[in-house]
C-alpha cells in the first residue's frame, strides 16, 4: 500500500468537460485508487470557492499529494501550484490532467470513450503523483552588472539606461569606434537630424558615466556560467580579459545586402545600393554630382535582396522594413539639394507603414513618380552611352511598357543578418528562418531569448529602424534591470540529474543539450557528467542517450512515467 | 515602348496650374465622364506624370473631345484641378503641336 495521501479534483468546467465526459463515473471509477483519500468533482476548480474547499482538505486530511483533473496546465499550472503552496503542500507535489483538451474537447462525439480516456487519464495522473516528491526552486545570485555586445545605437542607448538604474555597464565594440551604422549618417528620418550628432551626443554622455567601460576592437570569445552569474571573456586587441556580469545584451546590427554582379546593373558604375546613394546624398553639399557628372535623373528599383528578389542562390524572403522608408526619405533629400531633378520609383508595394506615410507623402509632392512592376516581370537595366535605360511594365498605366533614360541607378537594398559565427559559436543564441537572432515569443516575450540572462535588441533581431532599435534596446534594458535588481533569480527544479555512480563520463549525452548544460566534473576518483541546473531546461534530450541509464529528469523520472504507463493500460473492469 | 521625355516632364512640373500628381488613379473620374472616355482623365494623367509626351500627342483628339463640364472634377477624392489640367494640356498642344 502506498503511504500517500493524495485528494484528486474532478473538473466540470462549467459543462466545457461535463458536456461529454461523465466526471461523476470518473471520480467513482478513481475512488479507489491506492493513496486516494479525497475524491471530488467541482464546477469550477480554478474558483475562489473550489481553491479554499482544496486548501482545506489539504491542511485537515493532512494530504501530501494532489491531481487535478482539468484543462491544459498551460492555462492552469501555476493556479493550482499556487493552491498548494497556500495550504503549505510543496508546489512539486502536484500534478494535472488536461480532460478538456484531451478528453471532452477532443472527443465531442463519443462521450463514452471520452470517459473511459479520462479514467485512464486520472490513473496516471495519481501513479505520477504517487512518485512526487518536495523540490525546491534553485536560486542564483546575480552580479548587478551587464555586458553590451554590439556598440551601435541600439547597444549605446541600452549602455545609458541600464547605467541610469545603477547598474554597471560594458559594451563591447567589434570594429574601431561605436555608433554602427547610425554614426556614419546624415540627415535620417523622422526627424531630420544628423545620425552622426545623435552618435556624438550619445558617446558624450557615456564618456561621462563612471559605470560604463566602453571596449573597442572587442569580440565575446568565451561565456559560461548562467542567468545572474556569467563569466565571460573578450579579446581586446591582444589582450583577454575576463569580466562577470549578471545579463548579456545582444545589439550586434545588421548587414546591407550585396546584389550579385549584374543584379539590375549592378557592378556597372552609376549603379548604387541604398546606402552608397545616402552617403553620396550625406557628401554632397550642392546640386548632386556623380563622378565629374551633374545627375538630372534617377530611377530607383525597390525591394532589392528583400521578398525573394535575388540573383544569389537563397533569396531574402522577408521584407526587410526600412528601406521603403529610407528611400522615399533619400529621394526629398535629393529633391532639395537638386530641386530639378527626376526621380522614377520602380516598387512592387510601397510599405511606408504607420507615421512614416508622410515621407511617401512628402517625397510625392515633391515630384517623385511612381511605377509599379510585378515580381514576375522586373525591370530591365542597361547602360547605353553613359546613360541608364530603364524598361518595365508598369501596372499604374495600365500595364504599358515604359522606357526611362536615367544618370543613376539607386539599388534600395534589404537588410540582412550579419553572418557572425564566431559569436554565435560562444552565444548559442537560436537563428529564425531569416538568420536573425530569435526571440522566445514575438508578442510576449520580445527580446529575451532561449538562454536566461541573454536578450536580444535592435537590427540585430530583425530590420529595424532606429527607433525600433532604440525602442527594443530600452525594453532589454528594462529586463535585464528587473533580473539584476532583485538581487536573485528562482529558476524551476524540473532539471536533469545524473546518477554520478553510472555515470562512466562517455560523453554521449554532452552533444544532445541544445543549451549546452552538460560539462565534465571529476566525483572522486572519476570523471562523470554534471548538470548546470541553472542552464538546463528539463527538455529530456539527453536521458535516452546515456547508454548507461545515468540520467533522469526532476518531475519527469523514468519510475513516474513506467507508474504512469502502467497505470493508463491496467484493466480494472 | 512609350518613352520618358524629359523636357516635357520639366515643363508640366514648371506649371502651376498642373496639380495631377495628386491624382490616385481611382477611377471616378472616368466612370462620372458623360463621354464615357475611357482614356480621361485618369489615364492620360498618368501619361503626363510620367512625361510620356508622345502618349499625350496621340491622345490630342481626345483631348480635344472633352466638354470641360467638370462632372470629374466635381466627384475626384483627390481634389485634382481637372478641367484645368485639361486646359493646360491643350494649351501646350496647341504650342507643341500646332505651333499657336
Ligand atoms: C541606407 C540606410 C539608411 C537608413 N536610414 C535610416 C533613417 O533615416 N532613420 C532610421 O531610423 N533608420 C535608418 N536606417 C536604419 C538604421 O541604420 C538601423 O536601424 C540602426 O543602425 C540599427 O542600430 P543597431 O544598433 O541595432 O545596429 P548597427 O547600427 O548595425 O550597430 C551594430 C554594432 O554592433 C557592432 N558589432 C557587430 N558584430 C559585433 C560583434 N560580434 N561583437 C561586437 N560588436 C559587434 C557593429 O560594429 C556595430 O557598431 C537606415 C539604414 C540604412 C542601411
Ligand atoms: S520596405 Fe519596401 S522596399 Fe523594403 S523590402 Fe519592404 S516593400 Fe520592399
Ligand atoms: S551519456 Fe550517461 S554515462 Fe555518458 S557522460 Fe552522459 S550521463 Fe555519463
Ligand atoms: S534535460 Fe535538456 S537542457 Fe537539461 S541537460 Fe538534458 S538536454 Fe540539456
Ligand atoms: S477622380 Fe481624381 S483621383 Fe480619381 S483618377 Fe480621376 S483625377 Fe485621379
Amino acid at each position: 500500500m502506498s503511504a500517500r495521501r493524495i485528494g484528486v479534483y474532478i473538473c466540470y468546467c462549467g459543462g466545457n468537460i461535463s458536456d461529454y465526459v461523465d466526471c461523476e463515473k470518473v471520480r467513482n471509477a478513481i475512488a479507489g485508487e491506492e493513496g486516494v483519500v479525497v475524491a471530488k468533482t467541482t464546477m469550477f476548480a480554478c474558483s475562489d470557492a473550489s481553491q479554499q474547499e482544496i486548501i482545506e482538505d489539504i491542511q485537515q486530511q493532512k494530504l501530501d499529494g494532489m491531481v487535478v483533473a482539468s484543462c491544459s496546465p498551460t492555462l492552469h499550472l501555476f493556479t493550482f501550484r499556487g493552491v498548494a503552496n497556500r495550504a503549505g503542500l510543496n508546489p512539486y507535489l502536484y500534478v494535472q490532467v488536461n480532460l478538456r483538451e484531451q478528453c471532452s474537447w477532443a472527443h465531442t462525439d463519443v462521450p463514452a470513450q471520452a470517459t473511459e480516456k479520462a479514467v485512464h487519464l486520472v490513473r496516471a495522473g495519481i501513479a505520477k503523483a504517487r512518485l512526487t516528491e518536495s523540490l525546491d526552486k534553485i536560486r542564483i545570485d546575480t552580479v548587478p552588472r551587464a555586458l553590451v555586445v554590439g556598440g551601435g545605437i541600439a547597444g549605446l542607448r541600452a549602455a545609458l539606461a541600464l547605467s541610469d538604474l545603477g547598474i554597471s555597464v560594458f559594451v563591447a565594440e567589434k570594429s574601431e569606434k561605436v555608433g554602427g551604422w547610425v554614426a556614419e549618417m546624415g540627415r535620417m528620418y523622422p526627424h531630420e537630424r544628423r545620425g552622426s550628432d545623435l552618435i556624438a551626443k550619445l558617446v558624450e554622455e557615456i564618456g561621462a558615466r563612471e559605470n560604463i567601460k566602453v571596449f573597442t576592437h572587442a569580440e565575446l570569445t568565451a561565456k559560461s556560467g548562467s542567468v545572474g552569474d556569467f563569466s565571460v571573456q573578450l579579446s581586446v586587441a591582444d589582450q583577454t580579459i575576463p569580466l562577470n556580469v549578471g545579463t548579456i545584451v545582444v545589439t550586434t546590427g545588421f548587414g546591407s545586402y550585396e546584389p550579385a554582379p549584374g543584379e539590375f546593373g549592378y557592378g556597372t558604375e552609376g549603379v548604387l545600393t541604398l546606402p552608397e546613394f545616402k552617403r553620396l546624398l550625406d557628401e554632397s553639399k550642392g546640386p548632386l554630382v556623380y563622378r565629374g557628372k551633374p545627375v538630372n535623373s534617377i530611377v530607383y528599383v525597390y525591394c532589392v535582396g528583400s521578398r525573394g528578389s535575388s540573383k544569389k542562390e537563397k533569396p531574402n524572403t522577408y521584407c526587410s522594413r526600412y528601406c521603403c522608408n529610407a528611400a522615399m526619405h533619400a529621394s526629398s533629400v535629393a529633391h532639395d539639394l537638386s530641386p530639378s531633378l527626376h526621380q522614377f520609383h520602380l516598387f512592387r508595394d510601397i510599405r511606408t507603414y504607420g507615421k512614416y506615410e508622410l515621407l511617401y507623402e512628402e517625397a510625392r509632392s515633391k515630384g517623385a513618380v511612381f511605377l509599379k512592376f510585378d515580381e514576375q516581370q522586373p525591370p530591365e537595366v542597361e547602360k547605353v552611352d553613359g546613360h541608364f535605360r530603364v524598361q518595365l511594365k508598369d501596372q499604374l498605366t495600365f500595364g504599358d511598357e515604359i522606357q526611362i533614360e536615367s544618370d543613376l541607378v539607386v539599388l534600395v537594398t534589404g537588410m540582412e543578418a550579419r553572418a557572425d559565427k564566431s559569436l554565435n559559436d560562444v552565444l548559442k543564441l537560436p537563428l529564425g528562418l531569416d538568420n536573425f537572432f530569435k526571440e522566445i515569443h514575438p508578442k510576449l516575450r520580445p527580446v529575451e531569448t532561449v538562454i536566461d540572462g541573454v536578450f536580444i535588441a535592435g537590427a540585430a533581431q530583425a530590420p529595424r529602424n532606429s527607433a525600433e532599435s532604440v525602442a527594443s534596446a530600452l525594453a532589454a534594458t528594462a529586463k535585464s534591470a528587473a533580473l539584476l535588481k532583485k538581487g536573485y533569480v528562482e529558476l524551476e527544479p524540473l532539471v536533469a540529474v545524473v546518477d554520478t555512480e553510472a555515470c562512466t563520463w562517455c560523453s554521449e549525452c554532452v552533444c544532445t543539450c541544445p543549451y549546452a548544460a552538460i560539462e565534465k566534473v571529476t566525483a572522486g576518483s572519476k570523471e562523470v557528467a554534471q548538470i548546470n541546473s541553472a542552464l538546463c531546461k528539463g527538455c529530456g534530450c539527453c536521458v535516452p542517450a546515456c547508454p548507461k541509464g545515468a540520467l533522469g529528469v526532476k518531475g519527469y523520472t523514468d519510475r513516474q512515467i513506467r507508474a504512469m504507463i502502467d497505470a493508463m493500460g491496467a484493466s480494472h473492469e | 515602348m512609350a518613352l520618358v521625355n524629359p523636357s516635357f516632364l520639366q515643363e508640366v512640373k514648371a506649371s502651376k496650374e498642373f496639380n495631377a500628381t495628386a491624382c490616385m488613379n481611382c477611377g471616378v473620374c472616368s466612370a462620372v465622364c458623360p463621354l464615357e472616355i475611357d482614356l480621361l482623365p485618369r489615364k492620360l494623367f498618368r501619361y503626363v506624370l510620367l512625361g510620356l509626351e508622345d502618349k499625350v500627342l496621340e491622345n490630342t483628339p481626345v483631348i480635344y473631345q472633352c466638354l470641360l463640364c467638370k462632372m470629374c472634377e466635381a466627384n475626384c477624392t483627390a481634389d485634382v484641378n481637372i478641367a484645368e489640367n485639361i486646359r493646360f494640356l491643350r494649351s501646350y498642344i496647341g504650342r507643341k503641336l500646332y505651333k499657336l
